[in-house]
């Protein structure tokens, strides 16, 4: 067991800075997912953690290991790195069957061969392909080879597995399967687990921690998946986990007003220094109230199966929120064409986007 | 503490893997360097400069020269006349069994691609012997039958050069425009019928325009093979005194004795054939660019066949007709003329016999140029496989600066005739640059290997593309070195296509004259250069034997290469 440390590393491609004086933490025997948006050097980091690319600057350790260091001229080999690696299209080699796949690593570990065989059968049984071990690739289904990547990153007992977006490929019932299983074997093992992903459905699912990643390529939040969901640290964070409404806060008088089209009054529910800001709610925040000021029009109801989603119009503005099931059953749903009150439970408020940028 | 640190870095060995890449990047520009550059650079370089001093006096001489020029005429016209009959009738034919439903279609295009892999020299002796325009055996029949003044054909002239040329080379048109037919979709075609377009207008308006690039694409093959061909003008053209610039190229040098001078006449002839080729190529490229279409589509469909009606069998008959004359004819000619006890002696029974293969295979020049062949075929195929696959793979894998020129040169033999090639390595391997190859069969094995090499390069690039770098870097990270991970995981899912280069190398070297006439040495000759000095000396059903034990070896060759890449399609 051990924990993963990124220490100030700068990395460029040609005269485009990906990453700048990047630092993270990836605490021992947990999993940490990071995410952020596609091209935000994410994978560059993995890649750096690998031995797959140089950074310019930094430093990277595992536990108390040195991997790579620009200062002291530290540069591990990839394969003397002993980090598990499943790529996100998997990268099982085609030509060989899957228990030549995951055998592999330790046959470059020099083993002996029947400890060879114990331990990739074992590998293999922990994602229940044990039955697929003299298939070749091609004749694997694409969860099958995702399962057989898995095994391949586990079988050498690696301190370290790194995932890069593995689950992307997959059907959406699969996806689920298959994070509940790289939970359950992470807890057998207790390996760190560095989780890649830009679906922060996925990443909440799974993680102990997040790390959020900016298009910047710098980090703007770490914290558990609670304090990211309920005390996210930016615009950013807040927009890029989960979809909300966002709504302008101007004065009107002494009125302090939600702008949309037409100006509301809403001054008894704002902080004081909201002025000018805008109010993010998320949709499963907006709740209906039948006493509440906010008269809003539902244009479509849609039904998802274990929740109501509704468009609403709020003076001209387009509204969107989510009703749980239990909420329907207390509440009652609303028809299309009726009116309804409705409240904002935990508002956040922050400049305005073209303020911000 | 400087010390400690070196020693971190050998310990930790983080940076072997840049210093292979770094290794395999330098051994290709050196590799493709001495085998590429230096010869192209010392044929430019004697073509201008005499004792180390420019001059033009020889280059203007030879550009002058009337028989030269003649011979840039010649080689014009019947590239010209080559290109645009073989595109006529590769079109034609294209369509004939792409298209139409003309009975026993399979038979005839595994027929029609025949000519392809027929050495043309060979077509070239077989017509010599039917309609020579003194003793062809077709003409003297034709004479005795109808009662004739004259010989009615006479094959050793420029028509008689381009029928021949145009019945090897209009497979080139005829292979890209069937299967550009077949990828295209019907649809397109179905539609103008809809829209009230009669057949024939569909296929002027329609089906044409959309495979134009295939066609065009054709006729540049046709246009380049023929500029820079050798075999067929110099069997058929020396008897009249007809020389295109790569059989002049030949007689300059031959008639000098393989003088310097000759050689530095050769070279000067050279670069104007290379311009002459270049110039082709340039016209082409405009041509090809002003007809692209993204139509053609790489899933097949199920193309509407056009109905025959009553044209259906006078059609099969000239189908027919054409694959007889050009497949059937020559090579019954080649068999039938290899047991005639004499050359000149008419096709009876009784003048039949075994004699002239017990003769070849006594003689000890026959022997010698099979295991020549073999033995430079086999070994540049190999060595032409790993070093394209090594100049492959920097290319798409390393992506070195310069990769583009590393392309470039690669594939640049493969523009350049073959007889030209020959010149620049003679002038670079017989001593001028302090190595001495010259009549040993390692001077054939160097200008094969130039000449051969884009063709594994591009197999295997194409390969190499096709495996994912997340692949190898899978491997490197499970604890492969950088070796290891080439071997293990690169390399056996790039076999296949190495393999198919090999023999995309082999076959065309076993059967090669153009770029081994020039070169070989008393001890040296290929198959191809045996048979066309046998056949020079007068010893023609000796040579026709040989010949069809060339051809049977060629064959059986391209059976045993389609069965095993048959198999090899589990990758």
């Amino acid at each position: 067991m051990a924990n993963v440390r990124f220490e100030n590393i700068t990395i460029k491609y040609g005269n485009h800075c990906v990453l700048k004086d990047f630092s993270l933490v990836v605490d021992s025997g947990q999993i940490m997912c990071l995410v952020g948006p596609s091209g935000c050097g994410k994978t560059t980091l993995v890649r750096a953690l690998l031995g797959l690319n140089k950074p310019e600057t930094g430093s990277i350790y595992v536990g108390d290991r040195c991997l790579y260091d620009a200062k002291k001229r530290v540069n591990v080999a990839a394969e003397k790195r002993n980090i598990g690696i499943v790529f996100q299209d998997y990268a099982v080699w085609p030509h060989m069957t899957v228990i030549e796949n995951v055998s592999y690593p330790l046959k470059k570990q020099r083993r002996p061969k029947d400890e060879i065989k114990r331990r990739a059968m074992h590998a293999l049984e922990q994602v229940h392909m044990v039955e697929y071990a003299n298939h070749l690739p091609s004749q694997l289904s694409g969860g099958q080879q995702q399962r057989v990547a898995i095994a391949r990153a586990l079988v050498t007992d690696s301190d370290v597995v790194v995932m890069d977006e593995p689950i992307t490929n997959l059907d959406a019932k699969l996806r689920e399967e298959m994070l509940l299983e790289i939970r359950m074997i992470q807890k057998r093992l207790g390996a760190t687990i560095l989780y890649i992903t830009h679906d922060q459905q996925s990443a909440l699912q799974l993680c102990d921690k997040m790390a959020i990643m900016q298009q910047d390529g710098s980090l703007c939040q770490y914290g558990t998946d609670e304090d990211i969901i309920m005390r996210p640290a930016n615009r950013f964070t807040f927009e890029f986990i989960g979809v909300s409404n966002f709504i302008p806060i101007v004065r009107e008088g002494k009125e302090l007003c939600l702008d949309c089209g037409e100006k509301i009054p809403y001054t008894a529910n704002l902080p004081a220094d909201c002025e000018g800001k805008e109010m993010g709610v998320r949709l499963n925040d907006v709740v209906f109230d039948r006493d509440s000021v906010l008269k809003a029009e539902v244009t479509s109801r849609i039904f998802l199966g274990s929740e109501y989603n509704y468009f609403l119009k709020l003076g001209g503005r387009e509204i969107r929120v989510q009703q749980s099931m239990l909420d329907a059953r207390t509440f009652g749903t609303v028809a299309e064409g009726e009116k309804v009150g409705i409240r904002f439970l935990n508002p956040h408020f922050y400049d305005r986007k073209e303020a911000a940028q | 503490m400087s010390r400690n640190m070196h020693a971190d870095m050998a310990a930790v060995d983080g940076r072997r893997r840049i210093n292979m890449d770094k290794l395999m990047t330098v051994i290709c520009f050196i590799l493709l360097f001495i085998i590429v550059i230096i010869p192209i650079f010392m044929i430019i370089y004697n073509a201008f400069f005499f004792e180390g001093k420019f001059e033009l006096d020889m280059f203007v001489t030879q550009l002058t020269d009337s028989k030269n020029l003649a011979a840039m005429w010649n080689t014009l016209k019947i590239a010209l006349f080559a290109t645009v009959f073989g595109t006529i009738m590769g079109v034609f034919y294209a369509w004939l069994l792409g298209r139409s439903d003309i009975p026993c279609k399979g038979l005839m295009r595994a027929l029609f691609s025949i000519p392809y892999m027929f050495p043309p020299f060979l077509g070239a002796m077989a017509w010599d012997l039917l309609l020579n325009g003194r003793s062809g055996y077709l003409n003297r029949f034709l004479v005795s039958t109808f009662g004739l003044n004259g010989m009615p054909f006479n094959i050793n002239s420029i028509a008689g050069i381009v029928f021949v040329e145009v019945s090897y080379y209009f497979p080139f048109v005829f292979m890209q425009v069937v299967s550009a037919l077949e990828r295209m979709d019907p649809t397109l075609e179905e539609c103008a019928r809809i829209a009230g377009a009669k057949q024939s207008t569909v296929i002027w308006k329609i089906t044409l325009p959309l495979v134009k690039p295939a066609i065009s694409a054709g006729a540049l093959l046709i246009l380049t093979t023929s500029l820079a061909h050798f075999g067929v003008p110099s069997i058929l053209g020396y008897a009249q005194g007809i020389y295109t610039l790569p059989t002049r190229i030949y007689a300059v040098i031959y008639n000098s004795g393989g003088s310097f001078d000759g050689i530095r006449q050769g070279a000067a002839l050279s670069v104007m054939l290379v311009v002459v080729v270049a110039i082709a190529l340039v016209l082409q490229k405009k041509i090809l660019s002003t007809g692209n279409y993204d139509i053609i589509k790489g899933k097949s469909m199920r193309p509407t066949l056009i109905k025959l009606r009553a044209a259906k069998y006078p059609l099969l008959l000239v189908a027919v007709f054409t694959l007889v004359l050009i497949v059937v004819v020559p090579l019954v000619m080649i068999v039938l003329i290899s047991f005639i006890k004499a050359y000149g002696l008419p096709l009876k029974p009784g003048n039949f016999t075994t004699a002239q293969y017990v003769k070849v295979f006594k003689a000890s020049g026959t022997m010698d140029s099979i295991r020549n062949s073999l033995f430079v075929s086999i070994t540049a195929g190999v060595v032409c496989m790993f070093l394209g696959t090594l100049v492959a793979y920097v290319v798409q894998k390393i992506r070195p600066k310069g990769k583009e020129a590393l392309e470039v040169i690669s594939v640049l033999p493969y523009s350049i005739p073959g007889t030209v090639l020959s010149i620049g390595v003679i002038l670079a391997w017989s001593g001028s640059l302090g190595i001495k190859l010259y009549n040993t069969i390692w001077i054939i094995l160097v200008a094969y290997m130039a000449r051969y090499l884009s063709f594994s390069m591009k197999t295997s690039s194409a390969a190499l593309l096709q495996v994912h770098s997340s692949l190898e870097e899978a491997a490197r990270v499970c604890g492969a070195s950088h070796t290891e991970s080439l071997s293990d995981v690169t390399l056996p899912l790039i076999r296949p296509a190495m393999v198919s280069g090999f023999f995309l190398i082999f076959l065309p070297a076993m059967r090669e004259v153009t770029t081994s006439i020039l070169l070989y040495g008393p001890y040296t000759r290929t198959l191809g250069v045996q048979i066309y000095s046998l056949r020079d000396a007068g010893m023609i059903p000796q040579a026709a034997a040989l010949a069809t034990v060339a051809i049977g070896i060629i064959m059986l060759l391209n059976a045993i290469v389609t069965q095993i890449t048959k198999d090899k399609k589990g990758v």
